[in-house]
Formats: C-alpha cells, sequence, structure tokens
C-alpha cells in the first residue's frame, strides 16, 4: 500500500449484498480513514414483489446512497439487470476496469457457492479479475495496478463443494446500530420483503408498521449476532479474552486466487 | 483400439453399395462417420493444451522431453497466443515473438506445438472453443490429454481447464464435430499440477523424475525469453541488464535458472512418496527434479498397469 | 408444448380478455405431489430416477421428465433430425410405460451451454409443472451435457420464486426441494445419497423402459456399432441381445441398493434394507428448499411408518 490507508473494494450482487456481509467492517474502515468502496453487480431491478424494472432500480441505487450515508462510504450498482448477470467478457473488463479504477488493496466479493446465481456469477467475474488486473495490457485503457491485491470471500452457509472457512473476523459491535440502520435505508427489500414479499407484508395501520420494523431489526439482529458465535474461534485469535463478550461479527475468507497475505499484514489490515 | 475396424469395413462396403440410389432415405444406410485411423507405429500419442506460450513447456516439458527421446508422438497446444504476457510488447508482435518462442521450445524438447489465435485474457468456455480443443485431440489420434485444472489463479488456465472436459468423452461421439473422425477410446486425460487447495486440492497420482531431461527443460524456460528473463506482463524494465552487459545479462539468466530450478525441485520433494510408488524408496530418495499429473474422472482410468504403459519411464 | 401467450391471445379473439396460458394449463389442485426431472439427454431421467418416477405416478403424482437436449448426435449409426424423432417416440413409449409426462427440448445434443436463454427456459418449464421437487444431474460429470443441465438447474433454483424473473410465467411461491441423481465422480466433492428408495416394486417397468430405449441399449448408443445389432430375422440372436441388456441393468441398477444400504436402514429399517435388490439414491441440492426429514417422507411418500 502506498501509505497507511488501505483501499477496498467488495462486489456484491444486488443493492444490499456488499451492506449485508461487509458494512460493520466497511464502517469501521471508514471510520479510520480507509477508502471503502461498494458495487452492487446488478441493478436488482427483479427484486420485489411489485416493482421491477428502472423504477426499481433507481429506488435501490437511493437507497444504497443512504447506506453509503450511513456508513461513510460510497456504494454504487451496476446496469445489469438482476438474475441475469452472466460470466461474459465484457463484464469482466467491467469488473477489471473498476478494481483498477478505485487503486484497491483489498477486494472483497461473493464465493462461487451460493443459492443465488447472481452471486455465484459475481464471485466468478471477480475470480476472473484476480491477477488480469496487473497485467497492462489486458484493458489497455486502465493503468494496471503493480500488485495483485488481496482476495477476500465473504460468508456463506453453504457446504459443497467445500464449506466457507474465515481466515479472519471483526467485531462489529461498535458500529451495529449503523449497520441495522442500513436495512432499514433498505426499505424495498427487508421492510417491504422483497422480491418474495406481498402486499400484506407490511400492515396498513401505524402501529403495525412501526411494529414490522422493530421486527426486521431484530431479525436481523439475530442474523448478525449468529456470526459472533460462528466465527468465535477467529475472533478468539484476534481478541484474546474480550472475544467471549463480542456480539455481533464479520467473516472473512482469503481467496487463493489475489496477493497472499501474511498472518501478520492480514491482522494490521482488518479493524479490531 | 481396433475393434470396430474390421466389421466397421465390412459394413461400409454394404452399405457403399446399397447408398447409390437417390431418395434412399434410409438413415441407417447413409455414409457412416468413420473413426480415427490410429497409426500403427506401437508410439504412444501424447497432447497437452496449457493457457500460454509456456504454461505446457513448465509443467510438462520433462515428461514431453522423456518421451520423445524414446520416440513418442508429443504435442503441446497454447490456447491463447499470449499476445498481452509482456510488461511493454503486446498485440501481434507479442503473440509472433512467443509463437517463436515455442517453436525453440519444440525443437529444444523434440515435440511438436501449436498456437491458437485467441486473444490472452479473453479465453471462455464457447461451442467454438469446445469444437477446436475436440479436433485437435482427433486429429493427434491421443492416447493422453493434458491440460490445467479449473482450479487456478489466472482465467485462462481455469477455462482452458474447463473446455478440455468438456471435449473429455465427446471426442469419441462420432455425429459430434463430425468433421474429424471420431476416436474409438476416450484418451487418458490428465491434470498438471497446481498448488490451490479450493475447493479441493490438486492429487498427485502420477509421478514422473525428470532429472535426465532437466536441461532440456531448463534450456526451454531460457528460450521463453519474453516470459522469464523479461518477467513477462508482470516484469519491468529495471529486470533487463543491458544486452552488451554481458556479466549482468549472464547473471539475470542464472536468476532465472536457479529460481525455476527450484520451483522444479519443490515437485520433487513435495511428491517423494508417490515417487517411491513408482521408483522404489533407494531411488526415489536421490530424484532432484520431478513433474506430478492427477487422473481426471472424465477421462479413460488407467489401472497401474496401463499407467506404467503410458509413462514407460518407470523399471 | 408451451403455447406462448401472443398466439394464445391470437387462438382466443382479440376482443377476448384471454385468460393466462397458465391458468388453461393450470395443473388441478389435487393434493398430489408434482415432480419434474431435467436429464441431459432422452434416457437420462428415465435411467436415473425412472424407478422413483414409477413410484410416484403409480400414487397418482404428477411426473414430468424433460430432456434438455434432443439426443441427436447420441448414435453410432443415425443423427441428427432423424435421431431426434426417434428418441422422442423413445421417452414417450417410456413415459407411458413408467406413467409420467415426458418432453424433448429443441437443442442439440452435446451444444448445451449455460445461457440466459436456457435459465429461462428452465425456470418456465418448473414453474409451469408447478414443481414440488426438481431432479437434475450434479455438476461433476464425465459429460458436459450433464454438467450444464446441473449447472442450469441451479441457476433456476431460488429464481423460479422470484415474480419479475420470466414475468411472463407465474412466480412459484415456495422454492422447490431440488435433488441430485447419483453419479460416481469423486471431484471437487463426492454425491452423498440423502434420500435413498427401493424400487424392487417397479424394476420391471424401470427395465421395460430401458428396453424401449432401443437406440441407447439395445443398439449402442453413439459408442456402439453394427455388432452389436443381431439380424431381426435372427429371433434367437435378437432374443439373446435383449436379455443381455436387461441382465447389464439388473446389475447397474443394484449397485445403488448395495452401496448405500444405510442410508436405506434409515429409511426402510435395517431388516427390511437388507432384502432391497434394486434402488436409486439423491443428493439434497442447498440452493432448494431444505426439507426435514418428516418432509422428505411427505415427498417420498414410499417409506413405511417410523
Amino acid at each position: 500500500m502506498a501509505s497507511d490507508k488501505a483501499r477496498i473494494i467488495v462486489f456484491g450482487a444486488h443493492p444490499d449484498d456488499c451492506e449485508y456481509v461487509a458494512a460493520g467492517t466497511g464502517a469501521k474502515w471508514a471510520a479510520k480513514g480507509h477508502a471503502v468502496k461498494f458495487v452492487a453487480c446488478t441493478n436488482g431491478d427483479v427484486g420485489h414483489f411489485a416493482m421491477a424494472g428502472g423504477p426499481l432500480a433507481r429506488r435501490r441505487t437511493d437507497e444504497l446512497a443512504k447506506c453509503g450515508r450511513i456508513l461513510g462510504l460510497t456504494s454504487v450498482s451496476l446496469d445489469n439487470h438482476d438474475g441475469e448477470l452472466m460470466p461474459t467478457l465484457e463484464n469482466r473488463k467491467t469488473v477489471v476496469r473498476l478494481i483498477r479504477d478505485w487503486k484497491a488493496d483489498v477486494v472483497i466479493s461473493h464465493r462461487p457457492n451460493d443459492y443465488h446465481p447472481d452471486h455465484r456469477y459475481t464471485g466468478v467475474l471477480v475470480q476472473d479479475a484476480a491477477y488480469m488486473v496487473t497485467v497492462p495490457f489486458f484493458c489497455a485503457d486502465t493503468p494496471h495496478l503493480a500488485a495483485n491485491p488481496i482476495f477476500l470471500y465473504c460468508d456463506d452457509k453453504f457446504q459443497k463443494p467445500n464449506p466457507f472457512a474465515a481466515d479472519v473476523a471483526v467485531a462489529i459491535d461498535d458500529v451495529i446500530e449503523k449497520k441495522l440502520d442500513c436495512f432499514d435505508a433498505l426499505e424495498s427489500q427487508f421492510y417491504e420483503g422483497g422480491c418474495n414479499a406481498t402486499a400484506d407484508t407490511v400492515p396498513g395501520d401505524p402501529a403495525g408498521k412501526a411494529a414490522r420494523r422493530k421486527k426486521v431489526r431484530e431479525e436481523l439482529r439475530a442474523a448478525f449476532a449468529s456470526k459472533a458465535d460462528k466465527f468465535r474461534k477467529q475472533l478468539e485469535k484476534r481478541y484474546g479474552k474480550k472475544a467471549a463478550k463480542i456480539e455481533y461479527a464479520e467473516g472473512f475468507e482469503i481467496c487463493e486466487y489475489g496477493r497472499q497475505p501474511g498472518a501478520e499484514e492480514l491482522e494490521k489490515l482488518f479493524p479490531l | 483400439m481396433t475393434r470396430t475396424t474390421g466389421v466397421l469395413a465390412l459394413w461400409l462396403a454394404v452399405v457403399g453399395a446399397s447408398c447409390a440410389s437417390p431418395g434412399d432415405v434410409s438413415p441407417m444406410k447413409a455414409p457412416m462417420p468413420a473413426p480415427a485411423q490410429l497409426p500403427q507405429d506401437g508410439k504412444l500419442r501424447i497432447i497437452a493444451f496449457g493457457a500460454h506460450p509456456d504454461d505446457t513447456e513448465l509443467r510438462e516439458g520433462g515428461a514431453a522431453a522423456k518421451w520423445a527421446a524414446q520416440g513418442h508422438h508429443v504435442k503441446f497446444v497454447s490456447c491463447t497466443n499470449g499476445d498481452i504476457g509482456h510488461w511493454n510488447m503486446a498485440g501481434g508482435p507479442l503473440a509472433k515473438r512467443r509463437a517463436a518462442e515455442v517453436k525453440e521450445t519444440g525443437k529444444i524438447l523434440g515435440i511438436a506445438q501449436e498456437v491458437l489465435d485467441i486473444h490472452d485474457g479473453e479465453l471462455m468456455v464457447t461451442m467454438e472453443n469446445r469444437r477446436t480443443i475436440c479436433r485437435l485431440i482427433r486429429e493427434w489420434k491421443a492416447d493422453v490429454v493434458i491440460s490445467h485444472r479449473p482450479n487456478d489463479y489466472h482465467p485462462d488456465h481455469r477455462y482452458v481447464g474447463v473446455l478440455v472436459m468438456d471435449a473429455a468423452y465427446m471426442v469419441t461421439v462420432p455425429f459430434f464435430t463430425p468433421d474429424t473422425p471420431y476416436l474409438t477410446k476416450n484418451p487418458v486425460f490428465l491434470f498438471s499440477e497446481d498448488n490451490f487447495q479450493r475447493p479441493n486440492p490438486f492429487t498427485a497420482d502420477i509421478v514422473v523424475a525428470i532429472d535426465d531431461v532437466i536441461e532440456k527443460k531448463l534450456a526451454a524456460v531460457e528460450a521463453l525469453h519474453s516470459q522469464f528473463f523479461e518477467g513477462g506482463a508482470n516484469g519491468h524494465a529495471g529486470l533487463v541488464p543491458d544486452s552488451k552487459d554481458e556479466t549482468a545479462w549472464a547473471a539475470r539468466k542464472k536468476t532465472v535458472r536457479e529460481n525455476f530450478s527450484k520451483r522444479f525441485a519443490a515437485t520433487a520433494t513435495k511428491y517423494r512418496a508417490a515417487l517411491e510408488t513408482y521408483y522404489g524408496k533407494d531411488e526415489a530418495a536421490k530424484v532432484g527434479f520431478a513433474e506430478a499429473f492427477e487422473i481426471c474422472e472424465y477421462g479413460r482410468r488407467p489401472n497401474a498397469e496401463e499407467i506404467r504403459k503410458l509413462f514407460p519411464f518407470y523399471k | 408444448m408451451k403455447i406462448r401467450p401472443a398466439l394464445l391471445a391470437l387462438l382466443l379473439g382479440a376482443s377476448c380478455a384471454s385468460p393466462s396460458p397458465v391458468e388453461l394449463m393450470d395443473p388441478p389442485q389435487d393434493g398430489k405431489l408434482r415432480i419434474i426431472a431435467f436429464g441431459a439427454h432422452p434416457d437420462d431421467c428415465e435411467w436415473a430416477e425412472g424407478g422413483a418416477g414409477a413410484k410416484w405416478a403409480a400414487m397418482g403424482h404428477h411426473v414430468k421428465f424433460v430432456s434438455c437436449t434432443n439426443g441427436d448426435i447420441g448414435h453410432w449409426g443415425m443423427a441428427g433430425g432423424a435421431l431426434a424423432k426417434r428418441r422422442t417416440a423413445e421417452v414417450k413409449k417410456c413415459a407411458e410405460i413408467l406413467g409420467n409426462t415426458a418432453q424433448v427440448l429443441d437443442i442439440h445434443d452435446g451444444e448445451l451451454m449455460v445461457t440466459m436463454e436456457n435459465r429461462r427456459t428452465i425456470c418456465r418449464l418448473i414453474r409451469e409443472w408447478k414443481a414440488d421437487v426438481v431432479i437434475s444431474h450434479r455438476p461433476n460429470d464425465y459429460h458436459p451435457d450433464h454438467r450444464y443441465v446441473g449447472v442450469l438447474v441451479m441457476d433456476a433454483a431460488y429464481m423460479v420464486t422470484v415474480p419479475y424473473f420470466c414475468p411472463d410465467t407465474p412466480h412459484l411461491t415456495k422454492n422447490p426441494v431440488f435433488l441430485f441423481s447419483e453419479d460416481e465422480f469423486r471431484r471437487p466433492n463426492p454425491f452423498t445419497a440423502d434420500i435413498a428408495v427401493a424400487v424392487d416394486d417397479v424394476i420391471e417397468k424401470k427395465l421395460a423402459a430401458m428396453a424401449a430405449l432401443e437406440s441407447q441399449f439395445y443398439e449402442g448408443g453413439c459408442n456402439g456399432g453394427p455388432h452389436l445389432v443381431p439380424d431381426t430375422k435372427d429371433a434367437a440372436a435378437v432374443a439373446a441381445r435383449k436379455k443381455q441388456v436387461r441382465t447389464e441393468f439388473e446389475e447397474y441398477f443394484s449397485g445403488p441398493a448395495t452401496r448405500h444400504r444405510a442410508a436405506l436402514a434409515n429409511y426402510y429399517g435395517a431388516d427390511a434394507a437388507a432384502k432391497v435388490r434394486f434402488a436409486e439414491a439423491f443428493e439434497i441440492c442447498e440452493y432448494g428448499r431444505r426439507p426435514t426429514p418428516e418432509e422428505i417422507r411427505k415427498l417420498f411418500p414410499f417409506f413405511p411408518a417410523k
């Protein structure tokens, strides 16, 4: 890294994925003055039970902007249809250019195992960009990176063909309310329920609405709390005795196709 | 291998005679695709696919030289032309330069070689590419096919792996790419060594000691001047001494040679146990340099005896 | 055969409020299970899940077998449209034997690619069938068509529940249970038999289906040759060849029973499992709905009560 500040870019499939897996770590990085960018590789335009197409894409982009303000980072989406992301050469070049333009030291994305094809193919595209970002005459219109960034996978629950194995975990207790505030802002997806909801998901009356908001927030809180249990061992490695008290966490696995950091470098890189 | 030849010749004779009349629409009487006529010189035929003009040389150059020294037929195919693989040169000029380099390594190792006209960094899994690979395997009448595993840091490496797997078995299907005679036996497909662990690590099913040809392999590395001496895509001007500075030039050559010696020696160390299986404990302990291969499940599965026939290097 | 909405509107007359095609083809609300299986070629579903298919059908459940390619290079002497037609007829014959519906997609054998168009096709087929269960190949297999069927079906998992994905077909409100049929491949990871089904009671039907897939087994498919096919006038030779095919399949279909004795015991109890001669096994795909043990028994109503 040029200075002691890192430049991190996260690729998610939809306008909410980066927030789901890395909002806490992202906020902590941003607070320390590191440069963080979240990119959704699709515009999320089928991700609602009643809205779709351009209007939904715009709405979700606005939601990302709100998240960006909450977390202190940049969060944007690409103009690819939701549910239609393919590992094409053109998409590979887009990802390469984004990594280079951000001058990323660290790249985070999905593994290529996941229930959603957009997640898998985001993972494949980012893998396909690894190393290639350092090749000067690939996408010769953008300056290459002198060093292959460190590539990491965000957490998932899938076991086949191989399970996720966290190399590093981050306690996010100090920023959990910010993370939850993002999900409040990602209204189309969580409060309104996204593509699998119905018209009855959100109650009609103000009391019902408030209750729904609270319920969604607490369900997400529980989900993010379960990660602390999942990554307890990795948390113990980093935080020692304090690990037992950590309530919320995010975990990441080193991708073999990026630069391989030593344990010390990884420790310095990720916020405590 | 020749099971169908005799009967087929008879069948074709019968069919040929009755096929004369137009309007004869019986599909069973149409001319059938012919299986590949295999050469009868008793020699093995090996084809290896790498992503760039240097991959096959690095991964199976030693085994290739050993096969060639015994008169077996080996072909290296680079699935891209390597035209972005340098820090200073690119496009057509680099492609031509790298093609010349592998022509040179071909001479050193005693093998045939070919470079496909596909841009470096842009190899995709398409039907067209699958057909190309299928035709190359069939035209070479391969007994053995070697390629990358589909786990690897480089997308071109991964997609060579996928494309070659996609050609496995299909090379035996007569009406797939019927313009080339089909193989009656699915070749043995092998993967060359890599270090990647996810989703699953490489397994050394076959290991070959290459001490007797290490000089040839290192000479091939030297001939791949753009990639190693000059540093390839990630190199820089600082790596390349003034050509008039003989001392610096020799030092640079030495560095490259030593780096690769270390790399080729590491395989021997890592797979000492597998070497013992093939060479016995005493001889295995003396092996300085090796190459390792994993049997791909989508090709023919050779038993221990057949492995020794295909790798006639063990006592 | 799917009726395109535009064509349907035309048929019904522009002035009518045309019902959506799916309403017309709406499956009966009869409380029966709905299973759809995707194979690469016209024989893969019959081979891998023909037994379970026959058992479901015998109980009145609705089973559909889809061949994602038309099998048109799958023979040593015939190819193209003529072979595609022949193989389509074969799987229709199998469907009569096993009690399922059969469909063959018009995609060339050996040329199945992972495209958006193919993903949409699979999605629509699953939705139109209102599937509770979807079966396909794993993405590890010697044949590229098998692998890419696996990938395409995985790519349709979950997406079938997204209303605005392929909005021309009503979405499913529940992600089906997705299963993989058995294969022998170990890399990157081996097949796991999460569910094992004894098919002794329908083995005659399954063997009859293999016999009906004449181009593939009796005649040897694409790696066969004329030496396999006796003169039709030589009744003894014909009978011998038929017997040879049947015997080979009896042996092949008994493999899963031996391999998955433990899984069979889990569902049938050790005593009954020991007596099972023929079986089919399935792995639960992580991208579909994960059934509980109770739900597995509902979806596979073949097991004795616990």
